[in-house]
């Protein structure tokens, strides 16, 4: 497949489990797949029962880390509180506006600088420079310049998710194989049809590792900088309840998040391999 | 030349880790035109600076910085900032340099482990921070948040890279009688390099905002600690000079380590 040609063209671009291109295997693939998720639901319980035993025998101060069981009880409690509520509705709001902002504006250039290599060679260095995450940096210079609130966050979780699409996109589109575009114009497709039938088709595992990561940047990216300084949302609240010294309750915050960046993870690579497989066996 | 037939003719991987393709005036015209692109971005910031009362001019922000720069007050603040992200990085790339090696090879550790670094890799790491502070204390805490943003690029570089060798590189190393150590100098890490230098360079500036996002949050000294003091008290010049100091560096860092990769084939 043209995919294993530019593996390395972008670095987080591919799914890290990677092998389920080569159809060969397939069956021992998917004992692999079970295996790994029998091993790590095993690991997870195994660290979850240290955690419980090491809270159980004193190991150390309830106040620094409360035992899983206590942090479930408050994760019940948690679940009727309107506060927590409004916290994940803004935290959830702010990322899927980012999301989508992020990655439309990103497969738009990613498009852009297929079209014209030129000018995405000029932006090339800014944009690997400012792969993602460092633009947090600019957080404070936006709130100066926006105010606090949803918009400074949106406004720079969006560009964060929207450089990994555009890389991507690019890298995808300029792979595609010259004679598929060759035969498009050939039967007579428009430039359109050539981009949404021939192009994007092609290129679209690239494209959906960038979304994939674009997700993924967009949810580090809210929570970085509700984390940092803002007046709502779940980053926010982990600040606000360790300053308050209500250990047990942040505990249950931190799990909620880090429990959604799994699922969602999970979820992303599992669409990818759906579509993913799909491809290969056509 | 035709939009279209340019970049279908070029071979995919040249971009971004391909040496700067095309002919030498090519070259020149993207230099020229990213150098445009940084003055373009100075003149809309003096341009928002004139209209917008709070953003100081760019050329008050430099004389800021110059004269922070001579303070030793604040340069104390930079050493610290500075040498915490050293730390990480350096503790990060060991930690996930060797952890990608083992999950490159090992098939075994592959499947145990690899849905757990994917997930790991996909958090808001940053979350965890408070966990941190009562183990690690103060001064720790902040090199081990940096190790944790540093050290995935690294790890799953090297672990791809290491995966995808082809077979016949350590049948050679078999059939040559190479330890193991020889064939991890002679024959892995040099087959390896790109991947291992796109880890490093993403692993650089994830060790600063690692170490700078943990100072925003509660520190004794470091830049994070000067922004955000200079934030609360409304001084936004010497905000935006710690930050143009700290994007800066980690550019030039970033961008210096990304064309050293491209020439590397």
């Amino acid at each position: 497949m043209t995919v294993g040609q530019h593996e390395h063209a972008e670095p987080v671009t591919r799914p890290a489990l990677a092998p389920s291109r080569r159809p060969g295997r397939r069956g021992r693939l998917r004992s692999d797949g079970s295996r790994s998720a029998l091993a790590t639901v095993a690991l997870l319980v195994a660290f979850g029962l240290v955690w419980e035993l090491g809270s159980v025998a004193a190991l150390w101060s309830p106040d620094v880390l409360p035992a899983p069981s206590t942090v479930l009880g408050a994760l019940h409690t948690l679940a009727g509180d309107p506060r927590f509520w409004a916290d994940a509705g803004r935290t959830g709001a702010e990322v899927l506006a980012s999301i989508v902002v992020g990655s439309v504006a990103g497969l738009l250039a990613g498009i852009g600088f297929w079209k014209a290599p030129l000018v995405g060679r000029i932006f090339e260095p800014y944009l690997v420079s400012f792969y993602a995450v460092p633009l947090v940096l600019f957080y404070p210079v936006m709130i100066v310049l926006v105010g606090l609130g949803t918009p400074s966050v949106v406004i720079l979780a969006s560009v964060m998710a929207a450089i990994p699409m555009a890389l991507n996109t690019w890298v995808g589109l300029a792979g595609v194989p010259p004679v598929y575009l060759k035969l498009s114009r050939s039967i007579g497709c428009s430039r359109w049809q050539e981009l949404v039938r021939v192009a994007l088709p092609s290129a679209a595992p690239f494209v959906l590792a960038g979304l994939r990561l674009a997700v993924v940047y967009a949810l580090i990216g809210c929570i970085a900088m509700e984390f940092t300084t803002a007046q709502a949302g779940l980053g926010y609240r982990i600040r606000y309840l360790y300053d308050a010294f209500e250990t047990t309750p942040m505990y249950a915050y931190i799990l909620v998040v880090l429990v959604v960046s799994i699922l969602l993870t999970v979820l992303l690579a599992a669409c990818e391999r759906v579509v993913m497989s799909g491809r290969s066996r056509s | 030349m035709t939009a279209s037939r340019v970049p279908v003719g070029r071979a995919p991987n040249r971009l971004g880790t391909g040496p700067a393709g095309g002919s030498g005036e090519r070259r020149y015209a993207v230099l020229v035109g990213s150098v445009g692109l940084a003055v373009l971005a100075l003149v809309g910031w003096q341009l928002s600076s004139l209209l917008v009362f709070v953003i100081p001019e760019p050329l008050a922000t430099l004389r800021t910085l110059a004269s922070n720069l001579g303070s030793a007050d604040y340069l104390f603040d930079v050493r610290v900032t500075f040498q915490n992200a050293l730390l990480a990085f350096v503790l990060g790339a060991l930690l996930g340099g060797a952890a990608g090696l083992v999950l490159g090879l090992s098939r075994w550790a592959r499947v145990v482990f690899e849905p757990l670094v994917v997930a790991l890799n996909g958090m808001p790491k940053i979350v965890l921070y408070p966990v941190l502070l009562p183990i690690f204390h103060l001064s720790g805490s902040k090199v081990v948040m940096g190790l944790l943003f540093a050290v995935f690029p690294i790890l799953i570089n090297v672990a791809i890279g290491v995966r995808e060798l082809p077979p016949v590189y350590r049948k050679l190393a078999r059939s040559v009688n190479a330890s193991r150590w020889q064939t991890l100098v002679h024959i892995i890490l040099p087959a390896i390099r790109r991947p291992l230098l796109t880890g490093v360079r993403l692993s650089i500036s994830l060790a600063v905002v690692g170490v700078v996002l943990s100072e925003f949050f509660a520190t004794r000294r470091g830049l994070g600690r000067v922004v955000l003091q200079a934030y609360s008290g409304g001084d936004y010049r010497n905000m935006m000079a710690t930050i143009l100091l700290l994007v800066s560096v980690s550019f030039v860092l970033s961008l210096l380590l990304w064309r050293l990769e491209r020439r590397v084939r």
